[in-house]
């Protein structure tokens, strides 16, 4: 690994909550690390597992998903799907060995700007201690 | 195990206007193979047989037969599909009218009581393998392996199978003959082969997969025996988006596998049958249990018990775990 | 063609001789065998059935980039193919099924990755001492020692190896091992003679195949195939473990603005292979797949190359999960005809 590695972080986020939390913690100019490339999607429930899993063969080091806190969400029960399939996910991947610090998720409401601030800075502090995921790149191979 | 009476419930359940076949188990061609066997009329229960050696879970053929467009003017065949099931074959079942796979009124199920299968691989390793024809059956509390005339009796730990040692529900949990006793339950075996790897750090289990994905040939077997596997349009036949590539590298066999396990969890049952057909031994199974294990302790669910239940991954509770969540 | 001896003392040296060329031999990986890399100074043992998977991946990879291609741009960029590879232990069945396919991939067009890749490696065989038990491959044209497709074969003597140089390239590989063989022997030959009798009579399965191509497309809409179809889960286990199954699919894989063409194995017995896109599939069920696997071999394969396409290696017998044994599907096509 490089001195100067960077982690690239895929975050997806629901369109209701943590996008808007981002968002305020933008306008607010609040700081936080520009590793994350943010997807927006309707709802977290929207978030297929099959995201993550391209997000990390494609090149991404860490994945984020984001939305409403439990009860606020814009399709009623869409996070709590969220919640029990990602919770799944991330006991597999980690049972088949992807480092647990490069899967996150997080509730992020839309007034939570300095909340995002730091799910952002754990998710690249943890991506960077993981290091790069070379290992499961699809071009990495005989491509 | 009863083959008179599971003769005699056979061909009076084929006799009957309103069922297709029957799916069974037979003899094989050779040896110790065991093959599944489609029996239409009473003439052909006399080939159905219920041995130690009858792994496979036939529960996989009720979604596997393809529904090709009708020619205009005839109508689908709406006859019952009668099925012998073991006790984790039987879970397969309920699992899929849990989730509408099947409806009840579609099958009748014929449960044996199962007091554990073997693993064909140790008996042919322990005892060689042969192509004449030989028998195995239960005998008190191991098997008995008649070959050429000779008896040989065999301890029940040798060459059961690892899923039977593990194995919770031996009697079938749902039924509608029931053929012989339902089978004293036995005290599951830890699950070593899980809790082995469970002890590994990250890197470790990594480098485990990373040998074992390697090997995958991506045949699909897995796929097509599993009883719960059944999409019309499975991500990895379809091509826009091309979520799986067809290229067999480690990234996508294990993009597919993780996939593969994700579909199942929650949904599993443990029957087992993935890791038995892969043709370059991945310990598929170890996955499955895993996550079977992490949803009962987790969620406190267990899937193929309650027809009634609402499918793991289609609901939620609100106090679900969330420890993970920043 | 010059047959030399190799005293077993001797083996271990031979291999080191071949390690310098790239050499791929069968190892233990698992619980099956299947061709690995051998590094130098490794052992290599030649006491093993037949692999799991058999060698075609050599000359037909399971996954093959055709070129590399940037999204927008006319250039192509092709791989590099010009390592030589020496395979060590194929068994005379594999072998022959080289040679089988090969006929396919020189038929209207000359393929080029599988010729380049046929002419850069180079076959040992070993014949078989212990035929499997569910090898047929004197049924279907070939033997236990059949050099078919061979560059170099080995047998196993005992207390030494008789090699018997087939090609050119097995001429070279015996002319730059000089020095470790001895001349062949009467005696040798004579003790050849026997184990290959001996092994021939050692295979248990047959298969009569008289009549079957030209009967095949007249069995077309018999019953059989829906009776011998019912249980097949249409997985790929027999055609990706078959060393003449040969279909393969060309994808394009784009990720950004990088892209490859590549062609990977792909199998008669999955849905998708026949599905066109306007939804229609040309063998919708089971039934019309398995017919095709044998009509592919035992009839269309005969018609134009005028050679079944089986070479009795027993894989797909060994390996269906359920118990469908084309041994037993031909007998039941031959009392059909």
């Amino acid at each position: 690994m490089s001195d100067n590695y960077e982690p690239n972080i895929v975050a997806f986020l629901c369109n209701w909550c943590s996008y808007a939390g981002a968002d305020l913690a933008g306008t607010s100019r609040v700081q936080y690390p520009a590793n994350i490339q943010v997807i927006r999607v309707m709802c977290s429930g929207r978030v297929n597992p099959l995201y993550v899993m391209n997000a990390l063969q494609q090149g991404a080091d860490g994945v984020l998903v984001s939305g409403c806190h439990p009860g606020d969400c814009h399709y009623m029960e869409g996070n709590f799907y969220a919640r029990r399939r990602l919770g799944m996910l991330k006991d597999l991947m980690e049972f088949v060995g992807v480092d647990p610090k490069r899967f996150h998720m997080s509730w992020v409401s839309a007034s939570e700007g300095h909340k995002w601030k730091e799910v952002v800075e754990k998710t690249v502090e943890d991506a960077r201690e993981a290091g790069p995921f070379e290992g499961f790149r699809r071009r990495q191979i005989d491509w | 195990m009863d083959l008179e009476q599971l003769r005699k419930t056979a061909a009076e359940v084929v006799a009957r206007d309103d069922v297709k076949y029957l799916i069974g188990w037979k003899k094989g061609s050779y040896g110790y193979r065991v093959a599944p066997v489609f029996v239409e009329d009473a003439a052909g229960v006399a080939e159905l047989i219920f041995s130690p050696l009858c792994t496979a879970n036939l529960t996989t053929y009720l979604t596997l037969v393809e529904k090709t467009p009708l020619p205009r003017g005839q109508e689908a065949d709406k006859r019952k599909v009668a099925l012998m099931v073991k006790g984790c074959d039987s879970r397969a079942v309920v699992q899929l009218l849990v989730e509408k796979g099947i409806h009840r009124e579609e099958v009748i199920v014929i449960g044996c009581p199962c007091p554990g299968v073997v693993d064909q691989s140790l008996l042919v390793e322990k005892y060689g393998d042969t192509e004449e024809p030989v028998e195995v059956k239960w005998n008190g509390d191991g098997f008995m392996l008649v070959r050429g005339g000779e008896e040989i009796k065999i301890p029940r730990d040798e060459v059961l199978a690892e899923k039977c040692r593990l194995c919770r529900y031996p009697n079938p949990v749902i039924s509608d003959h029931l053929i012989g006793a339902e089978v004293e339950k036995w005290s599951p075996a830890e699950d070593s082969g899980v809790s082995e790897l469970d002890a590994k750090d990250v890197d470790g289990r990594w480098e485990y997969w990373e040998e074992q994905f390697n090997k995958c040939i991506r045949c699909y077997s897995c796929r097509n025996v599993c009883p719960l596997c059944y999409c019309q349009d499975c991500i990895l036949d379809r091509l826009n988006p091309t979520w799986i590539n067809r290229a067999v590298n480690f990234s996508e066999n294990t993009a597919f596998n993780i996939s593969r396990a994700f579909h199942l969890a929650g949904r599993c049952i443990e029957c087992g049958e993935c890791e038995r057909v892969c043709p370059a031994n991945i310990p598929l199974g170890k996955i499955n249990r895993k996550m079977a294990r992490e949803v009962r302790e987790k969620y406190g669910f267990e899937p193929g018990l309650d027809p009634e239940a609402e499918p793991f991954q289609a609901s939620f509770k609100p106090d679900d775990p969330e420890d993970f969540i920043l | 063609m010059s047959a030399m001896l190799l005293n077993k003392e001797k083996w271990p040296e031979f291999v080191k001789k071949l390690t310098g060329k790239n050499l791929w031999a069968p190892k233990l990986d698992g619980e099956a065998m299947r061709f690995a890399p051998v590094a130098e100074g490794e052992e290599v043992s030649l006491d093993y059935g037949n692999t799991r998977v058999p060698p075609k991946g050599a000359t037909f990879p399971q996954t093959e980039t055709m070129y590399r291609f940037l999204v927008g741009n006319m250039e192509i960029e092709e791989p590099k193919m010009d390592e030589e590879l020496v395979l060590l232990g194929v068994r005379p069945c594999d072998a022959r099924a080289m040679k089988i396919i090969e006929k396919l991939f020189r038929w209207d067009y000359d393929d080029p990755y599988y010729l380049k890749r046929r002419e850069l490696v180079t076959l040992v065989g070993l014949a078989c001492t212990e035929p499997g038990l569910n090898c047929f491959c004197s049924s279907v044209g070939g033997a236990p020692d059949s050099s078919e497709g061979l560059d170099l074969l080995i047998y196993d003597l005992g207390d030494r190896f008789l090699l018997e140089a087939v090609t050119v390239k097995g001429e070279t590989l015996i002319a730059e091992t000089k020095e470790l063989l001895t001349d062949s022997d009467a005696s040798a030959v004579k003790a050849k003679d026997k184990l290959m009798a001996d092994a021939g009579a050692k295979i248990r399965r047959t298969v009569d195949h008289d009549g079957i191509p030209e009967g095949l497309p007249g069995l077309w809409e018999d019953p059989l195939w829906k009776s011998v179809s019912a249980s097949c889960i249409g997985c790929g286990t027999c055609t990706y473990l078959c060393p003449t199954c040969h279909c393969f699919d060309i994808q394009d894989e784009v990720e950004g603005f990088e892209g490859r063409r590549c062609r990977m194995w792909d199998s008669c017995m999955f849905e998708e292979y026949t599905l066109h896109t306007s939804g229609h599939n040309t063998r919708p069920t089971r039934r019309e797949r398995t017919r095709n696997r044998i009509n592919h071999k035992y009839n269309y394969f005969v018609d134009k190359f005028d050679v079944i396409a089986c070479v009795g290696c027993g894989r797909c017998i060994n390996l269906c999960p359920v118990n469908i044994d084309i041994v037993e599907i031909l007998r039941r096509v031959k009392e059909a005809l």
